[in-house]
């Protein structure tokens, strides 16, 4: 493999290389995809992140066209394909369990698309199968591989065609985790070499941050929330995105007042401020705060006046190694965790300690 | 005797029960086709049987019968079993029940039923002479014609059924993933989905064409004496002609046939997966 090369320039604001205008389908009077807008530069790899049943694979099957949308637009290279057949949209897909033709051999499995379209194949299929370290496989039987290698055949089988767009549909499922990670590196890199359009699916958090520019939370047939993987964790824009991606601490309460550039809510725990939005809550209003557990600490000394503490009770302590989390004692649906770095032995479950973190990093969201 | 070899020892009441009452009584039969007028071995019966014309006729009719049978059993067959590998619910329900009640109506039921349809004032020369296509009834009844027609019908589902069980293994996966790297409809059926259920059509192919090639009850009610098979003539020589060892002998010629079928479907179906599970 080749040493790992610069992630493309372009990250979203590019030309959009793919776009997907309003698209809706429904199965059976279940609207599946509803309206949605989605889009990615050229040379850019993108993530749909979701739970299952999001709609997720079903928006990759639109692109691929294999579904066909109910209505809508999805454009690739600027040309409109909504009517296109599959196999005239130059798109390839990475299947799931990777669907290798389990009658050809590794190299007949490369050389289909080629011969599908009537091209020459000439050094193609070697060069392909070089490219994913699969040369010496060639005249193997694909039921004879194991998982990563299959993995790597079908990457070979999809880009030896050139596509304009390629499609992968959460292609490191059936890989160990070990092996996931290296195969994640491993095509990240090749695909930003070739600067490939690359679209993800995937239902795994660590997946999406690890490989994609960008990504798109999907819930219930619509896209939350679309950001880099930096924006999207620091800034989630949904209470689904901040419970979907990593992990956070969430306490419901009601706005009580604007102070100042802060708006001040009334919680089980006490009074916490976060950063006044846009548009301020309402008194009264019910809101949600979220914080990532790794922006809390213990409170030690004196409160600054920037920061949000609360007085909770341990109901938990794991040590996980590199880090460790404090499980509060929560109401409700509330949820309060903290994380300290490395193996914190000061505190054990039933002690009283106090929370800290700055108003800065308390996210609000109405409910 | 590991335990799964002893597991073996389940199938042994009901090899024996073949062994006492098939084996036997066809080694019987077999050792009487070889014998001369003199009671030594001989191939005699063979060369008396294949001297005679009428008998290459009847064999070849046989064959050609069971290979046109298949055919358009095949033919019929393979859209079948690829609308009830596809369809869900209520309409793969249907389709297979379509499929399978047929097989419990007695074969003579069957057969009459078409001699009502197929004879000279039956309903479809009605239908024809009505809608003025013919103006005069065209023979039906008696021809090898109907004969395969009838049996096509009789035997479509040991086609079907072969064919779907195949293809239902068959990932919806593997035709869209051809779609994706270029291939339109044709490519993908003739270099996935056909190669990929070539087995269940070799499988189908071979219990047909066995199960054509030793009708017995189909062509006596739809053709009878005129267009003789091979199992009409082994009915005749021993009821009829008490000729015993003209009978053995064409059960012989039968059951070479019903062996060729089964090693040459098996060889077939082992190259085409090429040791694939």
């Amino acid at each position: 493999m080749q040493p790992a090369a610069a992630p493309p320039a372009q990250v979203g604001g590019g030309a959009r290389h793919l776009d997907v205008a309003a698209v809706s389908k429904s199965y059976r009077g279940q609207k599946v995809i509803d309206r949605l807008d989605f889009e990615a530069s050229r040379g850019e790899l993108v993530s749909l992140l979701g739970p299952s049943g999001c709609g997720k694979t079903t928006l990759l099957r639109l692109i691929a066209g294999l579904v066909s949308a109910d209505g809508g637009d999805i454009a690739i290279g600027g040309r409109s394909v909504t009517r296109t057949p599959a196999h005239r949209r130059n798109v390839s897909v990475v299947f799931q369990n990777y669907a290798l033709f389990p009658h050809l051999n590794v190299r007949d499995n490369v050389a289909f698309g080629l011969r599908a379209r009537g091209r020459e194949i000439g050094a193609r299929v070697d060069d392909a199968l070089a490219l994913v370290r699969m040369g010496a496989f060639a005249d193997r039987a694909v039921a004879a591989l194991s998982g990563g290698q299959q993995q790597r055949v079908a990457v070979a089988r999809a880009l030896v065609v050139e596509p304009d767009l390629l499609l992968l549909d959460e292609p490191f499922s059936a890989l160990d985790r070990k092996l996931r990670e290296t195969m994640q590196v491993e095509l990240k890199t090749l695909l930003w070499a070739r600067a490939i359009t690359a679209v993800f699916v995937t239902h795994d958090q660590d997946e999406a941050l690890a490989v994609s520019s960008r990504i798109a939370v999907m819930n219930a047939g619509r896209i939350e929330q679309y950001a880099a993987p930096g924006a999207l964790y620091d800034r989630p824009a949904t209470p689904f995105a901040l419970d979907f991606v990593g992990l956070s601490t969430r306490i419901a309460g009601r706005a009580r007042r604007r102070d100042g550039e802060a708006v001040e809510i009334e919680t089980p725990y006490g009074i916490v401020r976060a950063p006044r939005p846009g548009t301020a809550p309402a008194e009264g209003a019910p809101v949600l705060i979220g914080v990532r557990p790794e922006r809390i600490a213990l409170a030690d000394a004196e409160a600054a006046p920037d920061e949000n503490r609360i007085a909770v009770r341990l109901a938990d302590v794991m040590a996980l190694g590199s880090r460790t989390h404090l499980h509060g004692a929560a109401e409700a649906d509330d949820r309060l965790l903290c994380e300290l770095p490395g193996m914190a032995q000061t505190v054990a479950p039933g002690a009283e300690v106090t929370l800290r973190w700055r108003v800065a990093d308390t996210l609000l969201y109405p409910l | 005797m590991n335990a799964e070899n002893r597991i073996a020892l389940l199938a042994a009441p009901g090899l024996l029960y073949l062994a006492a009452l098939y084996a036997l009584p066809l080694a019987l039969l077999l050792t009487e086709s070889l014998r001369d007028a003199e009671g030594a071995l001989s191939l005699a019966a063979y060369v008396e049987f294949f001297a005679d014309p009428f008998n290459r006729g009847v064999l070849w009719r046989t064959l050609r019968v069971a290979a046109l049978t298949t055919l358009l059993a095949l033919a019929l067959a393979y859209p079948t079993a690829l609308a009830l590998s596809r369809a869900r619910g209520w309409a793969q329900t249907a389709i297979l029940v379509a499929m399978v009640l047929p097989l419990s109506v007695g074969v003579i039921v069957k057969a009459f039923a078409w001699s009502i349809l197929f004879r000279a004032n039956g309903a479809i020369n009605g239908a024809l002479m009505g809608l003025g296509v013919i103006d005069a009834p065209i023979r039906m009844l008696f021809t090898e014609t109907a004969l395969i027609i009838g049996a096509a019908n009789v035997f479509l589902p040991f086609m079907v059924l072969p064919i779907y069980a195949v293809m239902r293994q068959l990932s919806p996966a593997l035709p869209e993933a051809a779609a994706t790297l270029g291939a339109g409809p044709f490519f993908r059926f003739f270099r996935v989905t056909l190669p990929l259920t070539l087995p269940g059509v070799i499988a189908g192919a071979a219990f047909t064409f066995s199960l054509s090639v030793s009708m017995y009850v189909i062509p006596s009610l739809i053709v009878g004496e005129r267009q003789q098979t091979l199992s009409m003539l082994i009915a005749r020589s021993f009821l009829f002609l008490r000729d015993e060892q003209l009978g053995a002998t064409i059960s012989a010629i039968l059951l070479l046939i019903a062996i060729a079928v089964v090693l040459g479907s098996s060889w077939l179906a082992a190259r085409v997966t090429g040791g694939r599970p």
